[in-house]
């Protein structure tokens, strides 16, 4: 089976109107917009085009538990995403609508930042093995081996795998590697609400070489986030729900997928619960894995990860810290805080907050988007909107 | 260069907030192309005067990445740090922008503001076409150049910041492009026949 094409762009240009009385789709944050709300005056939050200089990054605004301290790591970072470590404690940065991969590197108090790779394709997927980063973009996956030794002269990126679709409406990637040594990325649905291609919403993997494509879980709008349990290794991963259908419907999810090959819901059922309103078609909730935890409408859960450290206290051990970038579609702003969500045998995860104060009334300073741990077990925090990241320890 | 090129950046470094008349001085050498105020007069040559901020900051850097390409532009953006194109986008989003001169044809001025509505112009560009966070001013923008950009998305070859352009002028036939730069070029300028 060839697995993804660019069906999405052949149905488009066979389907271009002919005469202009055809109505084009709006821009893909508007469509699913229905008449009643019209005139809304919400609209996704611009990036900034340059990262917030160190000297403005309210830092202090910053709330943790008691006991932890959060300091600014790196700042100047314009669009700093997803996060991973090399093996020789290089830290490789992502970014989206920038183009570009970072490498941060720790110089004993301070950290000296260098731009590896730039004029990407919204790569917002970093992952490493072996001594090999990947990187996902829109419609490839590519990777530089041995970067760790070239930072100053990296090489142009061999491709791994480049057959996935183009559309760049939720066309970014999350890139990780499973505990099956495979690497896992998101092909999102084309849309904000549609019927999508058999081909998008879903989570899939390849092999490190980039043979044996598979769907590992299908109706998913687009998860940007996921991490496998510890111990179990299922496959945890956060979707962002649809917009337009109001400001407290439908919630974002967090979910597992305990085997391959479930489906999500997208496009016909939300939160596991809510029939979509122009798409459900006779399907019924009851037919699609239902949510773990419903983190929140509009709250754009993005990086998921499990807590492995020790130096935070042992409760946090195996929890999931959640990063929230917050909500546009919505008159009153949520989110842009980091979550905690600790699982439960047979009950609804607990779900806390870690870290927030990047909202101050109804004006935002920055949009956690990703966290990481770090070696010592403290945490890092990327903002893609001040372009920085920040650390939290625990220092009681 | 290429991939070997390498920022350096440091944690501590501290960039000053957008300063206009910085931006003022920094942009003499802008001038002779985009004019003194950064109202252009040189057919295919845009306008800068009243663009936003954050418009006029993104296309430097794309400028500086090598994602934007052009002979002149390309050069001069290299030589660009974060703080310069912050003062140069401040100054010329203070600037008042005034209509390049156009010979725009009443029927297609019709036809382009019905597209305008159809294709959602307005969502981003706002009603007026004048513009917002990184989403240009159009209305009475050069005409060569609205032409050559809208071309360039239909054909993919255009850079684009997150594909929103590219996405929506794939459904346009040439001439439609061709009426809706009939109508953006019209906003605020003469219109004749």
């Amino acid at each position: 089976m060839r697995p993804v094409t660019h069906i999405s762009l052949v149905v488009m240009l066979a389907l271009a109107p002919a005469s202009p009385a055809v109505a084009q789709a709006p821009p893909p944050w508007k469509q699913g917009q229905p008449a009643d709300l019209a005139n809304s005056t919400l609209a996704p939050i611009a990036q900034p085009p340059g990262p917030a200089a160190a000297s403005e990054i309210p830092v202090d605004k910053i709330k943790v538990p008691r006991g932890f301290k959060v300091s600014l790591w790196a700042s100047g970072i314009n669009n700093a995403r997803a996060m991973v470590w090399g093996d020789n404690g290089t830290l490789f940065v992502s970014s989206r609508v920038a183009g570009n991969v970072y490498a941060v590197l720790d110089r004993g108090g301070r950290r000296e930042v260098k731009v590896i790779a730039k004029g990407l394709n919204l790569p917002n997927g970093v992952a490493f093995k072996d001594g090999t980063l990947y990187v996902a973009e829109v419609s490839r996956i590519t990777k530089m081996p041995g970067i760790e030794a070239k930072l100053d002269s990296p090489p142009t990126p061999e491709v791994v795998y480049d057959i996935l679709p183009r559309d760049l409406p939720h066309g970014w990637k999350y890139l990780a590697f499973g505990p099956d040594g495979k690497l896992y990325f998101n092909i999102g649905a084309p849309c904000n609400i549609c019927q999508p291609p058999d081909t998008h919403a879903n989570i899939s993997r390849v092999n490190v070489d980039g043979s044996g494509f598979e769907y590992v879980a299908h109706g998913v709008r687009n998860s940007v986030g996921f991490d496998w349990h510890p111990v179990t290794k299922e496959l945890y991963f956060a979707t962002h729900g649809r917009d337009w259908l109001g400001d407290d419907a439908p919630s974002d999810r967090l979910d597992v997928a305990a085997k391959k090959g479930l489906h999500f819901g997208f496009p016909y059922c939300h939160q596991g619960d809510i029939p979509d309103p122009d798409f459900a078609q006779g399907r019924s909730c009851g037919e699609f894995a239902p949510p773990l935890l419903k983190t929140g409408p509009h709250v754009a859960g993005n990086g998921v990860q499990f807590y492995t450290g020790s130096t935070f206290p042992p409760e946090y051990r195996n929890r999931i810290f959640l990063a929230q970038r917050g909500s546009w579609n919505r008159s009153e702003k949520v989110g842009f805080r980091v979550m905690m969500v600790t699982l439960r045998p047979r009950d609804v995860p607990k779900y806390e907050v870690f870290a927030e104060g990047w909202l101050q009334g109804d004006q935002i300073w920055g949009r956690p988007v990703y966290t990481q741990q770090m070696k010592d077990g403290s945490r890092l925090i990327a903002d893609d909107y001040a372009g920085a990241i920040y650390r939290v320890a625990y220092q009681p | 260069m290429g991939a070997a090129a390498v920022a350096l950046l440091l944690a501590a470094a501290v960039a000053p907030a957008a300063d206009p008349e910085a931006g003022r001085r920094k942009a003499q050498v802008c001038a002779a192309c985009h004019g003194p105020d950064g109202n252009a007069t040189i057919p295919g040559t845009p306008s800068l005067a009243g663009q936003p901020v954050f418009f006029t900051h993104w296309q430097l850097i794309k400028y500086r990445d090598g994602r934007r390409k052009d002979p002149q532009m390309s050069p001069l953006a290299e030589k660009l740090d974060d703080a310069d194109m912050a003062d140069l986008a401040a100054f010329y989003a203070a600037q008042p922008p005034r209509a390049r001169p156009a010979a725009t044809d009443a029927a297609r001025v019709a036809a382009g503001r019905q597209l305008a509505e159809l294709h959602h112009c307005t969502s981003c560009h706002r009603p007026g076409l004048t513009g917002q966070q990184q989403a240009a001013r159009l209305a009475g923008q050069d005409f060569d150049y609205l032409l050559r950009l809208l071309r360039g998305f239909k054909a993919r070859t255009a850079s684009d910041l997150d594909g929103t352009m590219t996405v929506a002028t794939q459904p346009l036939q040439d001439d439609e492009i061709v009426s809706l730069v009939h109508f953006l070029a019209s906003l605020g300028a003469e219109t004749r026949r």
